[in-house]
């Protein structure tokens, strides 16, 4: 029953991670670009929500739509300030841009909220079904991280925009000859990318406390997800969070979760080792 | 219609194409023919806006669109299907297909182009949710071809549309190009078959290792003695 409890949380948990890895995972497809400030992304959201709702007493609802806004804006900026000017220079610089942007809003989190845990206290309840408890928080991200991602997939698949997203990632090139100019589907994809950090965020707000140094973790796990359900590859993203969410949960209940951290890195490794083209991804890709 | 004058283009010092002159007139079917490497993939892709010419000039309906981007030449009215066709592997025939009407001027007419295309390529319907990359060879070069249809070009460009496709299947794409011309396209076509695309086009020009080595009417490059022995082999 303890494992059977496990599993449910980590696949409810799974809801996020999906969400959130899919936001990388999309910048990476399209843009060719590995987001290291990712996880900082999701730290900004945090630090927002925890402004506006203990600071200023905003609506805690409120808070995390506006957060999610301001989040997407900041991806926004960092494409056209950061990513933009470095479309073609070799990945490497665009790495060592990206870390760039990690430092300075880690920084900049730390000057102005100082290195201390900070956090809006929501206390969720744990539901009983059946013979199950079931965090809400996690509930919650479960509901929240499907939704968005289905609206996602409808977007992806619909309108004319998500379709070259999809595109482009496929054959930029002739992306190109269809009438698409690159430069505004990279930006909306940063669009895309920064709102799901900040939606991320807000599932989080239940689940974590924020410091400086919030973020490192999950870029690692998004980047972890990535690459366990191939890079660029969506579906196995999808799929990828899932196992990760499950192995998390399981093993922190049994073991601990610092031992529950080291699976996930031994799972990431035998994947680059075993198969380094991911779950779902193609060899060569 | 199509006006490139002196053009020269190559990739990084190395020269492809050498002071190529060719014109498209509207209504006309032109074929550039020309041996592997000739330089014809560069051509038609110099056009589109994916390579940057070094020299020379190209004009579409007087306005000049060398330096243009891909997708803003596509707005004028030019479309490519490119060699092999390069369907997007991953969508559906009709993701490809509402790739096709993309651009601005032809978007919101996307399910007249799409009936006009249809009636052309009835495949198109019958596989609408298939996965592009799981058709064969020649349904994937009838669905790029649809696929520039649906951008409702004035001048469609054709890269080796018959390019590893079985004899058959070659007869009923050059079928289909003789059905786009008599529907009024102008079309610009680059083939290594000299035969059949002969047999569509008005005008024929020759291009062998970046030089226009000869142009004319179908009927002078059909009575031109080297031609007949280098190319016809008769
Ligand atoms: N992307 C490229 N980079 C460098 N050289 C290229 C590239 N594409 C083609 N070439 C070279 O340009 C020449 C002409 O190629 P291409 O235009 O593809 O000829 P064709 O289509 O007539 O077979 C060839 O020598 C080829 O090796
Ligand atoms: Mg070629």
């Amino acid at each position: 029953m303890l494992i059977l409890n496990s599993v449910v949380n980590g696949v409810l948990f799974g809801g996020v991670l999906a969400l959130m890895a899919f936001g990388m995972n999309l910048m990476f497809g399209v843009v060719q670009i590995v987001h290291l400030a990712y996880g900082q992304f999701i730290m900004v959201g945090l630090y927002l929500v925890y402004v506006l709702a203990i600071l200023y007493h905003v609506p805690l609802l409120l808070s995390c739509a506006a957060a999610t806004a301001a989040v997407a804006l900041l991806s926004i900026l960092a494409y056209y300030l950061v990513v933009k000017p470095l479309l073609k220079a070799p990945p490497i610089n665009q790495l060592l841009a990206l870390a760039g942007v990690w430092m300075v809003l880690e920084n900049a989190c730390l000057a102005l909220f100082g290195a201390t845990y900070k956090g809006v206290q929501v206390v969720l309840p744990v539901l009983h079904v059946g013979e199950l408890y079931i965090a809400a928080s996690n509930l919650i991200g479960f509901v929240v991280g499907l939704i968005t991602l289905a609206m996602l997939y409808l977007f992806l698949n619909k309108t004319y925009t998500g379709v070259a997203i999809r595109a482009i990632a496929q054959d930029p090139e002739i992306t190109g000859i269809m009438g698409v100019n690159p430069r505004t589907v990279y930006l909306v994809t940063f669009a895309v990318g920064g709102a799901l950090a900040g939606i991320t965020a807000a599932c989080f707000v239940p689940v974590y406390s924020v410091h400086p140094h919030f973020g490192g973790a999950f870029t690692l796990l998004a980047f972890i997800i990535v690459i366990l359900g191939g890079m660029g590859n969506l579906l196995g993203g999808f799929i990828g969070a899932f196992i990760i969410g499950v192995v998390t949960s399981v093993s922190s209940t049994l073991l601990n979760p610092e031992i529950g951290q080291i699976i996930v890195l031994l799972i990431c490794l035998l994947i680059i080792i075993i198969r380094p083209q991911g779950l779902l991804g193609v060899r060569g890709k | 219609m199509l006006k490139i004058e002196g053009l020269h283009a190559g990739y990084g010092g190395f020269e492809v194409l050498r002071d190529v002159s060719i014109e498209v007139g509207a209504g006309e079917t032109v074929a550039v023919l020309g041996p592997n490497g000739a330089g014809k993939s560069t051509l038609l892709k110099v056009i589109a806006g994916l390579l940057k010419p070094s020299s020379g000039a190209i004009h579409f309906e007087n306005r000049r669109i060398d330096g243009k981007a891909p997708y803003e030449i596509v707005e004028m009215g030019i479309s490519l299907v490119p060699e092999g066709g390069r369907l997007f592997p991953e969508l559906t025939v009709y993701s490809n297909l509402m790739m096709g009407s993309f651009n601005k001027r032809t978007r919101r007419y996307f399910k007249d182009s799409l009936e006009e295309v249809a009636s052309l390529f009835p495949i198109i319907k019958q596989r609408k949710n298939q996965v592009a990359g799981l058709m064969s060879g020649g349904e994937r070069q009838m669905v790029a071809i649809a696929r520039a249809l649906m951008s409702r070009p004035k001048l469609l460009m054709l890269d080796e549309p018959s390019s590893g496709l079985a004899p058959k299947i070659v007869a009923s794409i050059f079928e289909f190009v003789k059905e786009i011309k008599d529907r009024g396209y102008s079309v610009l076509m680059v083939e290594q078959t000299v035969k059949k695309a002969v047999n569509v086009a008005d005008h024929i020009y020759l291009l062998e290792s970046g030089r226009v080595e000869f142009h004319g009417k179908k009927e002078d490059f059909l009575e031109n003695p080297k031609i007949k022995r280098s190319y016809l082999g008769i």
